[in-house]
């Protein structure tokens, strides 16, 4: 080859490498984004979050792990493909008490794991006990602490018993500490009948489906009191409390035992589950992968090796063929599962990625079918990829915020606080981030039933003013800037680029409407995580939460703090807590979505956070799968998902999530 | 000879144990844990956490423990992922990147020897210009733009190659990523052989074989190529010790299962065992690499005698 030949064929390919990267985003090839042969059989490659830390399902915190447990595990109840609420899984009903303080699943008696062992309550009862276990040490055991006695376990606490009497103190009789410290004792002399108030409590409730056991009752009966069974920690605690210390003092402790669980087996196929107060929101905790079902004997003989494959027996739809971390895990249909006639996907293959381009290019070149959520890079989105008709987007159960450091000035007053909120264009911003919707509240808008409070809207004006109010004013009685201490406010935020344009966003925006300019300050997450929980910051830390169930109380749970502080705002209120106690008393739904929303008004009208946006679920699935849609936490149950082979019946655009029905 | 190898094995040792020292201080001065996230978890869940992991055990019985597991070269199970023991995840994981790496670095090794070779007998002539043009290229082009760009011409217009992911060793897959992470290194390998031929044809043994009647094939490939590469050999070692603990930024665009990946994550997740398991590997090897570039000094270079 001559030189001048070299010279022009490598031209050409950097030409035609230049001309590749300008047009690429916006290459549609059509209606669709890439490639679209479905794969040969029934087949999904998908690519589903980072590498899952675990594959046990009690031990993995988010949703990367989810999506691959929902196909190896099942639980009492299953993700609506839709709605995400909870539907029938190996529980065929349910019912739940009058006050949603009790539950009782009846179980189908064809469930099986996938080696043939019939799949019972006492699995489930273990599984639970299991996941609450000290020593377990689960990061996500919190999520069971409404079940009666669950966080007296996990913690390693100890019943107090009178050795004379053999009676175990309750709860009630400990001296209640008041917001301002006090302690008052309350209905400590004449200790209750517990018989007579269990009977109390049952005629409140009326019948159970299930049979009464003495289990049963025993679980009934008024709480009992709690302190700490290692001797070191129960003297630490003892030490403030010196009323609960003479109480306590010459009594025996007994260890709260995994047995004294609220987790009843009834009988094989009756699950009973007791909580410690009312919870309607627990239901939809339960196809979470912490509660779906796992196999004794395997898990005890095998130790934390027990989901390798050759060692693991699954519950769910599908079984482990393969894990190569960092690679893919290969999942094939479990024969065994009970609805397995109805179970399309032979093999789902998950490939664990990291890199949204990349992620994007094996979508594109037809190398994957289907993508989790977030996965489309914004400026992919601004150049078009959000017309194409593989383009999946809805409303997501998540919300983004700032936290707001309420301790230090100028930002414990809560004029300045609402000031900064009210200065704050959310449309705008909505607009610049392209698939996102402004939000005026904490919690954000799938909750179609929940009134949710106005929260403030962008008032500059009213900023100003409220501004001058706190003192930052010059002669003239008007706001100055100037006047205000913009060094004691910075903006903080997780090193990340999605989270520097926002924040650069917010930043220009009050030096816009208000004048102030204030510090952006990027840190490292693990460095950034405990900066806020210890409140070692000024000003704004950049927040957010994934709703873990379907309902507005796990937003509003978040500030809910019981010894001051720790979630990362140092905003805490008796009455707020009270009020959500309340709400989730009320049986009426309406009703009770009305109590929340008025706790989260108070907790707005405090401003202990900056709302900003609702995110879009943003992601991709090829027209040929089917039985997947854009649902507000993107966990889908792979039992209705599959490929269509038929042209004619493939997706065009975003399936039809208003229907009901399951399959279509 | 010997006696100088087992010396620098012995040295080898000590050397380990404090770069292990320090990371471990390192990782304990950084602020965050691997076990906390977006919701602060509950003081007795903590509590638990720190009990299965002995982190509230004094500092001196968890160094020392650390010390013991390294003497032992076992580094215990990572913390995140917890069903595995790094000495696992290393076993899986090198030869990945040993693949990747080793196999551009030939290729490199192939193409900038012969390109550095031609430019330095052709010094001056419009091939050298090319060969030296294309080498900046490498250099200056980051493999985190030649990649997407191999990616967007072969993988999304031309649907010629997979775009990303591991298919085994040998595979179509490797292709680009192979062909990305040895851009620069052939570039590298191009400037240091032109550089050392150009010193060493001008020297006086070259003459002497010229002298001698020696074919100019036979000039080049018998003597001026062993001095000439000696720059390449000393490069070699600490290069091939990089590829081999794995490159970040090839391993994350084409989703390659390598070390690479494990150890920035290992990094940004706070996962003490195994960032201690992949530093004391990386460590050895470039120890080792170094000692072998030594040795093949005194190979290729008859001045050079241990």
């Amino acid at each position: 080859m001559t030189e001048t030949k070299t010279t022009r064929l490598l031209a050409f390919v950097i030409a035609a490498a230049l001309l590749a990267a300008g047009c690429a985003p916006r290459d549609h090839r059509g209606q669709f984004f890439g490639q679209i042969e479905p794969p040969q059989g029934q087949v999904l490659r998908y690519i589903s979050g980072s590498e899952p830390e675990t594959l046990d399902p009690q031990m993995s915190t988010g949703q990367p792990e989810a999506r691959v447990a929902i196909a190896l595990y099942e639980g009492l109840v299953e993700y609506h493909p839709k709605t995400m609420e909870a539907i029938p899984g190996v529980a065929e009903r349910w019912t739940m008490n009058g006050d949603a303080s009790e539950l009782v699943f009846f179980l189908r008696r064809n469930a099986k794991f996938s080696n043939g062992d019939p799949i019972t309550a006492r699995d489930f009862v273990y599984g639970f006990r299991r996941g609450l276990r000290p020593a377990l040490a689960s990061r996500v055991a919190y999520l069971a602490y409404d079940i009666k006695y669950a966080e007296a376990f996990n913690n390693g606490s100890a019943f107090v018993r009178d050795p004379q009497t053999g009676r175990f103190l309750l709860a009630s009789e400990a001296p209640q500490t008041s917001p301002d410290g006090s302690q008052t004792v309350a209905a400590a002399a004449a200790p209750p009948d517990e018989d007579a108030l269990f009977k109390a409590e049952l005629g409140k409730k009326g019948e159970d489906a299930a049979a009464d056991t003495p289990f049963h009752k025993y679980i009934h009966a008024p709480e009992r009191l709690v302190v700490p069974a290692d001797a070191k920690d129960r003297e630490k605690a003892l030490k403030d409390a010196p009323k609960l210390a003479a109480l306590v003092a010459g009594k025996e402790f007994v260890p709260v035992k995994e047995e004294d669980i609220g987790v009843e087996a009834v009988d094989d196929y009756t699950l009973r589950l007791t909580l410690r107060q009312p919870a309607p929101y627990f239901l939809g905790l339960l196809p979470h992968q912490f509660f779906r079902a796992i196999h004794e004997k395997t898990v005890e003989r095998f130790g934390v090796n027990w989901t390798k494959p050759g060692n693991i027996v699954s519950s769910g739809t599908h079984m482990l063929l393969e894990h190569k971390p960092y690679n893919q895990v290969v999942v094939v249909k479990n024969p065994q599962y009970w609805d397995a006639a109805a179970v399309r996907l032979e093999k789902i293959v998950f490939y664990p990625l990291e890199d949204n381009t990349t992620m994007m290019n094996l979508y594109k070149a037809g190398d994957v079918d289907a993508t989790y959520n977030h996965t489309v890079p914004a400026s992919w989105l601004k150049s078009g990829v959000r017309n194409v008709k593989d383009y999946m987007d809805a409303p997501e159960n998540v919300s983004e915020f700032y936290a707001i450091n309420t301790t230090k000035p100028p930002m414990n007053d809560v004029r300045v606080r609402k000031a900064f909120n009210m200065a704050v264009d959310k449309a705008a911003l909505a607009d610049y981030r392209v698939v996102v919707k402004p939000n005026y509240t904490l919690v954000p808008t799938i909750f179609l039933k929940y009134p949710r409070p106005k929260g403030d809207p962008f008032d500059p004006e009213r900023a100003k003013q409220l501004l001058a109010e706190a003192g930052f004013k010059g002669a003239d009685g008007k706001f100055d800037p100037k006047k205000f201490p913009s060094s004691e406010v910075e903006l903080n935020y997780n090193t990340n680029e999605s989270n520097r344009q926002i924040a650069e966003f917010i930043q220009a925006q009050w030096k816009q409407n208000l004048g102030v300019t204030v510090a952006l300050r990027n840190t490292e997450w693990k460095t950034f995580l405990p900066m806020r929980s210890r409140l070692e910051y000024k000003g704004f830390a950049r927040s957010g939460w994934v709703g873990d169930y379907m309902d507005p109380y796990t937003y509003l749970s978040l500030y809910i703090v019981k010894e001051g502080g720790a979630n990362g705002t140092g905003w805490w209120d008796p009455k707020y807590n009270k009020m959500l106690e309340d709400a989730n008393r009320e049986t009426d739904e309406l009703k009770r979505f009305e109590m929340l929303a008025k706790a989260e008004e108070y907790l707005l009208e405090y401003q202990p956070v900056l709302t900003l946006v609702i995110p879009a679920t943003s992601w991709m699935k090829k027209p040929y799968v089917k039985g997947m849609y854009p649902n507000p936490g993107t966990l889908h149950a792979w039992k209705f998902v599959y490929i269509e082979y038929d042209r004619a019946k493939w997706d065009q655009g975003t399936p039809d999530m208003t229907t009901d029905t399951l399959a279509d | 000879m010997f006696r100088f190898i087992v010396r620098r094995l012995l040295v080898t040792v000590p050397m380990v144990l404090v770069v292990i020292s320090l990371t471990w201080v390192l990782i304990r001065l950084a602020p965050g844990n691997f076990y906390e996230g977006e919701r602060k978890l509950p003081a007795a869940i903590e509590k638990n956490i720190r009990a299965k992991y002995g982190l509230d055990q004094p500092v001196y019985v968890q160094y020392g423990r650390v010390m013991g597991n390294i003497l032992r070269l076992d580094f215990g199970n990572s913390l995140r992922y917890e069903n595995e023991t790094v000495n696992e995840i290393l076993r899986r994981t090198v030869p990945v990147s040993a693949a990747i790496g080793v196999s551009a670095y030939l290729l490199a090794l192939l193409v900038g020897i012969t390109m550095g070779t031609v430019a330095a007998l052709k010094q001056n002539s419009k091939l050298d210009y090319v060969a030296m043009g294309l080498s900046m290229l490498g250099i200056s082009v980051p493999n985190f733009v030649l990649g997407p760009i191999l990616v967007l011409v072969f993988s999304l217009s031309l649907y010629w190659l997979p775009p990303a992911r591991w298919g085994g060793f040998p595979s179509w897959n490797l292709l680009l990523p192979v062909l990305t992470l040895s851009a620069v290194y052939m570039a590298y390998i191009a400037r240091l052989t032109r550089a050392g031929m150009l010193e060493v044809l001008r020297s006086d043994y070259i003459r002497t074989a010229r002298a001698k009647g020696l074919t100019e094939r036979q000039v080049v490939t018998r003597h001026a190529l062993r001095g000439g590469l000696l720059p390449v050999v000393s490069f070699t070692g600490p290069a091939l010790a990089i590829l081999i603990t794995g490159t970040v930024v090839v391993e994350r665009i084409f989703a390659m299962p390598g070390l690479g990946n494990y150890f920035i994550n290992a990094n940004l997740n706070r996962d003490e065992p195994l960032i201690l398991g992949i530093v004391a590997f990386a460590s050895i090897l470039v120890l080792v690499f170094n000692l072998l570039v030594d040795i093949a000094y005194g190979v290729i270079d008859p001045r050079i005698r241990y």
